[in-house]
């Protein structure tokens, strides 16, 4: 089967996960689709050195490894970004911590994911996230956002936006396009473009690059 | 004149004064009326052998001897028939000298047998010596007068020591029987004793183990989760992505035929049903073990804060952790207290406070809703209380109408 046109590009990826039959599947699903994996371990430390050695486009990591089976992924994510930021890094879990999201999204400028677990067995999707993280974006799991948005006092810091525009926000804050936005709605692009510029306009960003702001925007929703 | 004698009863040194000042006057007219000298020796002779029974209770043998001593010189030196020639008039035998029977009694009472014994001997002895000073002086033929005075003193000098013996045998049963009274009751003090050191000692040895059983409880169920999150659920997440990948080349594939429609529908019903059950498991697992308490019960409580429906602000001061176990049961009530909170309370914010409280952790959980709250029997407090109590600990609910509500939970920092 020849990859979707969708994401053309030949990613080089490391992965790190400690169950064999998760890794091993990986490694051929993402080779299948025309991936290179150049690495696959079990544990952070050898993600580390796979990160200082491979410089892929992008590493998955799985949040519970040896030897604490509790944040160790976690940590080694936020620490790749810090010293390679050009390398883009998925976090998935089995499950979501709200906290845990915040903690890997807050200083991050782009090139973060976070991912329930669950999610590859939609293969394309997965693979598509893959990609945006690969390329700067940001990917929320709707869960995190399902999390956050069920929490009350979210509209406290985002109280001023209309309820559209806070559903435009949680699009954004998981890394959708503007046209991915504009089908999800069944709204046109331009009037995507116009909650977009009026959100942007509320929360106070200037117009200037216009990704950068699109990642500032789903910050503060993270953090609000 | 009953109460004099109760009060005698009770005071025996006033009885025994009574008795001496008893015994010397009944001496009274038998003293020697002439010389002056004669009859102050004789008063003197009578006063000290009466006074012989102020010390009998403390002194008894002492008290005896001294009277006996008394009562030979009188028999050597006093009678008839004396040793140096005539007799002196103020060593003459007087009624005074009943104070010895009164002594041998005391003796026969108080003193062993072999003692009260040689006591009557020296007695008897003291009788019949007397009565062979006497009877020379007799009217001869009068034979059963001397009988009569043996017998008289003789058998006064038994029937004291038979009086004082039968006393000593009943002071003896006595305290034989009160010795058995204080054996018994010692005994059963010890038994009581070593009931309750036996009690204790269980008691710690059952809360060893219970210790044991709770730790042993939330190992296990902190294993269970771990073997789900590396077996069965990475298991059926592979199981659901390989699903995944089939229903894709399936659904790239041309459609057309009716085998092909059929299976593209199977497949995607089980790509479905895998996904449902992953997240069905993810959430079994969740309520088994929540993942986040491996962190630490303050990063636990957080996620918990962190989506809560009411805001809710967390407040940790306590620096000592709990044991695991107890860590889950502060975990699950903070998430049922602030599931209360979102559910009855119309509260606008919630805070979770946790202090050191000596060895023991509070956990309170405040809000500022309608109050109102009440642990009744079968609620979801009573719930929590009987979970609280499992590893003695305890839990109290203050909500008046109108609120504030604050639900204290009390926990050993190790079960």
């Amino acid at each position: 089967m020849p990859p979707p046109a969708a994401h053309p590009a030949r990613l080089r990826i490391v992965i790190a996960e400690d169950a064999a039959i998760m890794r091993d599947g990986l490694t051929q699903t993402l080779a299948r689709r025309g991936h290179d994996v150049v690495a696959a371990v079990a544990d952070a430390e050898a993600l580390r050195q796979a990160v200082d050695t491979h410089r892929p486009d992008v590493a998955i990591i799985d949040v519970r490894m040896p030897p604490t089976h509790t944040d160790e992924g976690l940590r080694a994510a936020q620490s790749i970004h810090r010293d390679h930021p050009q390398v883009g890094v998925l976090v998935f879990s089995q499950y979501i911590e709200a906290q845990s999201a915040t903690d890997l999204f807050a200083g991050a400028a782009g090139g973060v994911g976070y991912l329930l677990k669950d999610r590859v067995a939609d293969v394309s999707d997965f693979i598509d996230a893959i990609s945006r993280v690969a390329a700067g974006g940001t990917v929320l799991d709707p869960e995190v956002v399902r999390q956050l948005l069920s929490v009350g006092r979210r509209a406290d810091a985002l109280a001023v936006l209309t309820p559209r525009e806070r559903e435009v926000l949680a699009l954004i804050a998981q890394g959708r396009s503007n046209t991915a936005i504009a089908d999800t709605f069944t709204i046109s692009p331009r009037v995507v473009e116009k909650h977009v510029a009026s959100i942007f306009a509320k929360l106070g960003m200037p117009p200037s690059h216009n990704d950068n702001r699109r990642v500032l925007a789903a910050i503060k929703y993270l953090e609000s | 004149m009953l109460t004099a004698a109760a009060r005698l009863r009770d005071h025996p040194m006033l009885l025994d004064g009574v008795l001496a000042v008893l015994l010397f006057a009944i001496s009274f007219g038998q003293w020697p009326a002439s010389p002056s000298a004669s009859l102050a020796a004789a008063v003197v002779v009578s006063a000290v052998l009466a006074a012989t029974v102020l010390v009998r209770r403390h002194h008894p043998v002492a008290a005896f001897t001294a009277a006996m001593t008394i009562a030979a010189t009188q028999i050597l030196f006093g009678m008839q028939l004396a040793v140096t020639g005539p007799p002196v008039r103020a060593l003459e035998p007087t009624a005074t000298d009943v104070v010895i029977p009164v002594l041998l009694y005391t003796v026969a009472a108080h003193r062993p047998r072999r003692v009260s014994v040689t006591a009557l001997v020296s007695c008897l002895v003291a009788t019949a010596v007397a009565i062979t000073r006497w009877a020379p002086a007799q009217v001869p033929g009068q034979s059963n007068l001397l009988f009569i005075a043996a017998a008289g003193l003789g058998g006064t000098a038994v029937a004291a020591w038979v009086l004082g013996d039968s006393m000593a045998y009943r002071y003896r049963r006595e305290y034989y029987a009160s010795l058995e009274e204080r054996t018994a009751r010692a005994e059963a003090e010890r038994d009581a004793q070593i009931r309750i050191a036996a009690a204790a000692q269980r008691a710690s040895e059952l809360q060893q183990r219970r210790t044991l059983a709770i730790d042993e409880s939330a190992a296990r169920l902190r294993r269970i989760e771990r073997d789900l999150h590396d077996g069965a659920q990475v298991r059926l997440a592979a199981l659901a992505m390989t699903l995944g990948e089939i229903k894709e080349a399936l659904d790239a594939a041309p459609a057309g035929t009716a085998d092909g429609d059929r299976t593209r529908m199977l497949v995607s019903a089980a790509h479905q049903n895998a996904k449902e059950t992953l997240a069905e498991l993810r959430d079994l697992a969740r309520g088994i073990h929540p993942p986040v308490l491996d962190r630490g019960l303050g990063p636990a409580l957080s996620s918990l804060a962190e989506t809560s429906p009411v805001p809710a602000e967390l407040a940790i001061t306590s620096t000592q952790p709990p044991s695991p176990a107890i860590a889950s049961i502060a975990y699950f009530c903070a998430a049922e207290l602030l599931a209360n909170v979102a559910k009855h309370s119309a509260a606008s914010r919630a805070t979770i406070s946790v202090t050191d409280q000596a060895d023991r952790l509070l956990m309170t959980v405040t809000d500022d809703g309608v109050g109102g709250a009440r642990l009744a029997p079968g609620g979801g407090l009573a719930g929590l209380l009987d979970r609280v109590q499992t590893v003695d600990g305890r839990l109290s609910v203050t909500s008046p109408p109108g609120g504030p509500t604050v639900v204290a939970v009390e926990l050993p920092r190790h079960a």
